[in-house]
């Protein structure tokens, strides 16, 4: 249906071959992407669809000509030419620059693979895409919203910048919905049909979502502050109407009015604006899963690029240059680099996930304990032992005889229907025959299978990790070995070994893959280790010093401030306090004040255009920390960082002017979440 | 349709809300711009979100080379790692919005509604422009048909001629070949003699008897009487042209004009007090003042100069680099940077170079140096333009003279301008004030003659 309406683009048939090899790969290295349809672009068709998040079509606004004028800039000063970009759809679609080199359209091609793979099987992806028999269907469901919003702001009896104005105030709101919840499940509590449909009316919500969490293996903290008692209520029982309600866009949308000026007003809204609302929520909904798990799903497609890539040699060696050149820039620029710290979280998942296999393993060899193990078990033997067999190794045209015998004694490692073809295309000389048979010199691993390859690029091999298993520490190994049971199964080191799952890294990362977000994700995987070793320190703006100072290098720290900038997409959480305040029909809108204050200008801003979507004044309450010239002054003199005072503020907008109020104490009360901190200051900071 | 549309209304809308210049230039930070590229910091024309404050909530940075102290200054954010598109990515945000000197100058035109239009001066190569040039030699390519067939035409009108009516001649009675052709040539027919000697032969071959007895005519006066001559033209028209004959000397062949190119160069002198009563915030002021002019004339001109002199008592030459925060401890004497200025300027003659001599200062100056030796130089200086700018803090202090002994002196002059700056939002004023007063002649004559008109009133 879309390929009969691409006009410019080119469907990359050169790319065929590629893109197929790719997904066998990808296919035996255990993923299992959405089909996946690939084209070819030139600089400005790219531009366009990265104005257009992905798409070719969105509904008519101002923002896509920002974001390409944008992008065209950051194209043309070489600051961010853009390889690929793919969307998250079933088929997804992936729209390569024409002026790559053939290597890193094959590293794209790899990279964009992982990337399907994430869309399908990653759990906030599914709630939206799960919500219909069809899938996501998203670029058709833009595509329909880009038709009904064009053909309204069309119509005689609409003015074209109202329909402007409305999209204006909804987008300024695209982030203050319920991201973690389907669209429909979020939008109305008074309407449980659709909540239905989506959880089974059997079901005990709240109990699911218990267990889901429990899965997440968190810390407390976050816990507590992403998923606190109130958000799971909120799930289970439903939501009160004086309850806070995080899906601000869901609560304008039901009982929001416009705003009239010739009457002075509020009146009820035309349907069409509804509809515009709805959809603008829907596609808010939609890329939620997106900005959910950046860090994550960068992070699987590089890992994922760089084994195919790489470990696989997917570039000819000719063109494996140009790929690891390509690889450095991605990995190598500046800064919090989600591509770099979701390739090493992942990196990290695997390594732990392989040396706790290893390490059970060993621990449960008669006589082997937590502090015994470094003297009692040779690790350099244990390494070599954990060496991949030579001719998995080694597979090809050259290992062909062995992996044969392997695959005739039914060795699960080699794809032996794949060897016999292999075998018999090779003439009785030996040469490989340039036809028949799968092309194993360019294409090694399609003699193997997931579990060959999982030997062949096993974790704890790989030169940079050897020294994995020496480096944990006793109290690592004290901790496994606490809730351990059968402990003395294996009489021998070697028998343990045998045990040893080398897909054990692989697997845990699947798992991960599919029910984590980038909150969670980074909550559980950032160690102490990768912090120390990344060299990655926490920064705070010093009033005493006005700059900004590195803070902290504890991993707490930074895991803390790393949470910060990503839960609720880094953005302030903002709820519906109350529909009716001051018995006046004024909205109240909550901001959780967490110890970061709001940027009060944008947020003044904001307020105004929600002002558009409820059509009665608006209120916002917020803690501001102040402070005072003197204990700035006395400060400085001592060295010192001021005490702020926290100041409660109510800011109300009416269609004037926003006017700044005190903030009665009990609404203050609600606000306030004092048991989190994400000031990572040290006490004795200028001294 | 689509993006295109899209892209049309965030012009409009980014029109509505553009970070403004003067705001930049008044009040910005103009310390991240270099001399090729001008950093503005933008408005961001983007929609506001509820959002942390940014100082408030800090960050994560990952050190080189190393873990950092703590307490260690860093540089928040050192640029975004968003390489590759990113779906639902909205584009970094762009804190400042770098433009070269060229849109600058283009932006601040449209910003204070300035209209300065460069003059080229040097000749830097002769181009060739339009073949519209012709020569009597060239490659045949470029033979001009139209002119050759023209001046073949011409030719051959003036020399065709009709044959008829001078064998005519030949029947006058008793008439010769000479008769005739005193005849023919007195009535200004382009005839030769041998033609009509030839045409004598053949009659009399065809009439068997020589011409001399045909009488068909009395006299030639019967002739003339009777038989109109045709005009060639018409018998052109009649008959058309048999052949138009072509000669060599006919042939044109065209060649491109030569067209001067002009560079259009500016050789701008910015000229500072750096005695000790210029505090930091009148060097500030300066600072404000001259740099964006340097941009727009950058921006303005092909190829574009910029020498620093500061001065006390004594003046000396300086980098840019140096320019603005050099502070000396010495009196002030003006007039000596303009014997600098006019040292400097020999290397740029004026005839081949637009001037700019802008000086700034707080206008306090030595006794009558101002009106003894610095209005007599400003006057002899060939220059488009001659600027003072008074930077005073808080207003005119009464001894300092300078500012107003020029304006006083010179003010009317159509190349000198004098503009006050006391606060950073005048400093847009000012270089209104500048840039709009420069010389409305080009050249030396029209500055000389308006300087020497101005000499001789004043004395």
């Amino acid at each position: 249906m879309r390929d009969e309406r691409v006009e410019a683009k080119r469907e990359a048939e050169s790319l065929d071959e590629p893109a197929e090899a790719a997904r066998d790969l990808a296919e035996r290295l255990g993923l299992e992407p959405y089909p996946v349809r690939y084209w070819v672009v030139d600089h400005d068709e790219m531009n366009e669809l990265i104005a257009y998040g992905g798409f070719q079509r969105r509904y008519p606004h101002w923002r896509w000509g920002m974001n390409y004028e944008r992008q065209r800039k950051k194209d043309r000063h070489g600051l961010g030419k853009a390889f690929e970009i793919v969307n998250n759809d079933d088929p997804s679609h992936a729209f390569l620059q024409e002026s790559n080199a053939d290597a890193d359209q094959k590293a794209v091609i790899t990279h964009v693979e992982a990337h399907a793979d994430f869309f399908a099987n990653n759990r906030w992806f599914g709630l939206y895409a799960d919500r219909g028999a069809d899938g996501p269907n998203a670029a058709a469901r833009l595509e329909r919203n880009a038709d009904r919003i064009a053909a309204i702001a069309d119509r005689p009896a609409v003015e074209r910048d109202e329909v402007e104005r409305l999209i204006d105030a909804v987008s300024a709101l695209e982030d203050t919905i319920d991201q973690h919840n389907p669209v429909d499940a979020a939008r109305s509590v008074e309407e449980p049909g659709i909540a239905d449909d989506v959880n089974g009316p059997d079901d005990d919500a709240l109990a699911a979502i218990e267990d889901r969490i429990a899965e997440l293996d968190l810390s407390e903290e976050v816990r507590r502050d992403v998923f606190d008692d109130e958000w799971l209520e909120a799930r289970g029982e439903g939501v009160e109407p004086e309850e806070p309600r995080p899906d601000v866009l869901a609560f304008l949308r039901d009982y929001g009015k416009r705003y009239d000026p010739d009457s002075g007003k509020a009146v009820d809204r035309e349907p069409w604006e509804t509809t515009v609302i709805d959809a603008l929520r829907e596609e808010a909904y939609y890329f939620a899963g997106q900005k959910q798990t950046k860090v994550m799903n960068e992070g699987w497609a590089t890992y994922w690029e760089s084994v195919m890539m790489g470990g696989e040699g997917f570039a000819g060696p000719d063109e494996f240059l140009t790929y690891a050149d390509h690889m450095s820039r991605v990995l190598g620029s500046p800064g919090l680099n989600p591509y770099k710290l979701g390739f090493e979280l992942w990196t990290h998942v695997e390594l732990r996930a392989a040396r706790h296999d290893v390490i059970d393993k060993l621990l449960r060899v008669e006589g082997v304990t937590p502090e015994n193990f470094h003297s009692r078990i040779d690790l350099d033997a244990v390494a070599e032992a954990l060496d991949p067999h030579p001719a998995i190794a080694g597979a090809g045209p050259a290992t062909l005889d062995a992996l044969a015998d392997l695959a005739a004694d039914g060795d699960p490692r080699v794809d032996a229907e794949a060897v016999d073809r292999a075998l018999s295309a090779r003439g009785d000389d030996g040469a490989i025959g340039p036809d028949a048979g799968p092309d194993i010199e360019r294409y090694p691993w399609r003699l193997l299978t997931r579990e060959g390859l999982a030997e062949r690029h096993y974790v704890l091999s790989r030169p940079e990790h050897r020294g994995a298993l020496r480096n944990v520490s006793r109290e690592t190994l004290a901790e496994r070995a606490r809730y351990m049971f059968d402990v003395d199964r294996y009489a021998t080191v070697d028998e343990a070994l045998a045990d040893v799952d080398r897909a054990a890294g692989w697997d845990r990362m699947l798992e991960i893959r599919e029910s984590h977000n980038d909150v969670t994700f980074i909550d559980a995987f950032l160690t102490d280790e990768f912090v120390r070793e990344g060299n990655y320190f926490t920064y705070e703006y010093s009033r005493a010093a006005e700059q900004h100072r590195v803070a902290s290098v504890d991993a707490d720290d930074v895991r803390k401030k790393l949470l910060l900038q990503f839960t609720n997409f880094g953005k302030p959480t903002i709820v519906v306090l109350d529909g009716n305040f001051r018995n006046r029909g004024e909205l109240l809108l909550g901001h959780r004040y967490n110890g970061v204050p709001l940027n009060e200008e944008s947020a003044k801003a904001t307020v105004e255009r929600v002002f558009e979507l409820w059509g009665r004044p608006v209120n916002l309450a917020t803690i501001r920390v102040e402070y005072s010239d003197e204990a700035i002054r006395r400060a400085k003199r001592r060295g010192t960082e001021p005490e702020g005072d926290e100041v409660g503020v109510r800011f109300q907008y009416d269609g004037g002017e926003v006017t700044e109020h005190d903030l009665d104490p009990e609404i203050r009360e609600r606000i306030a979440a004092d048991e989190v901190d994400y000031d990572t200051k040290p006490d004795e900071w200028l001294a | 349709m689509g993006l295109t549309e899209d892209r049309e209304r965030f012009r409009e809308v980014g029109e509505e809300r553009r970070a403004d210049l003067a705001e930049f230039i008044s009040h910005g930070d103009l310390g991240g711009s270099g001399p090729d590229r001008v950093r503005i910091p933008v408005k961001i024309v983007d929609l506001p979100e509820f959002e942390y404050d940014r100082r408030e909530a800090g960050g994560v940075g990952q050190g080189q080379g190393g873990q950092p102290q703590p307490g260690q200054p860093v540089d928040p954010e050192p640029g975004d790692g968003d390489e590759e598109g990113d779906p639902g990515e909205e584009g970094g945000e762009h804190e400042y919005y770098e433009m070269d000197p060229e849109e600058f100058a283009r932006e601040l035109d449209e910003e204070l509604g300035l209209d300065l239009e460069p003059k080229g001066k040097r000749v830097v190569e002769e181009v060739e422009g339009d073949f519209t040039d012709t020569a009597r030699a060239g490659p045949r390519g470029t033979l001009d048909v139209d002119e050759f067939f023209k001046r073949g035409l011409k030719r051959h009108l003036a020399t065709d001629f009709d044959g008829e009516y001078v064998r005519e001649g030949l029947f006058v009675a008793g008439a010769d070949v000479d008769d005739v052709f005193a005849w023919a040539r007195g009535n200004g027919v382009p005839v030769s003699r041998a033609w009509i000697a030839d045409a004598a032969a053949t009659l009399a071959e065809e009439r068997g008897e020589p011409v001399a007895t045909l009488d068909r005519w009395e006299s030639f006066d019967a002739l003339d009487g009777e038989i109109e001559r045709e005009p060639v033209s018409h018998r052109i028209r009649r008959e058309g042209i048999d052949s138009v004959p072509f000669r060599r000397e006919d042939e044109r062949f065209r060649h491109p004009e030569v067209i001067e190119e002009r560079e259009r160069n500016v050789v701008v002198v910015n000229v500072r007090d750096a005695s000790g009563s210029m505090r930091e915030t009148k060097r500030e002021l300066v600072e404000r003042v001259f740099t964006p002019m340097d941009w727009y004339l950058t921006g303005k001109y092909d190829a574009a100069e910029f020498r620093y002199v500061v001065h006390d008592a004594e003046a000396w030459e300086v980098d840019r680099g140096e320019f603005f925060g050099v502070q000396s401890g010495g009196g002030t004497r003006i007039s000596s940077a303009y014997e600098l200025v006019a040292e400097i300027l020999e290397e740029y003659p004026y005839s081949e170079w637009n001037r700019y001599v802008f000086a700034a200062g707080d206008s306090e100056n030595a006794g009558t140096d101002t009106t003894e030796s610095v209005i007599p130089m400003m006057e002899s200086i060939d220059a488009n333009l001659h600027a003072y700018v008074e930077t005073q803090p808080g207003g005119a202090a009464p001894n300092a003279r300078h500012a107003d002994e020029v304006e006083n002196a010179l003010g009317d002059a159509d190349n000198v301008a004098v503009a006050r700056v006391s606060e950073p939002d005048d400093v847009t004023d000012a270089i209104y004030e500048i840039l709009s007063t420069e010389a409305a002649g080009d050249g030396d004559a029209a500055v000389s003659e308006a300087a020497s008109g101005r000499g001789g009133e004043r004395r």
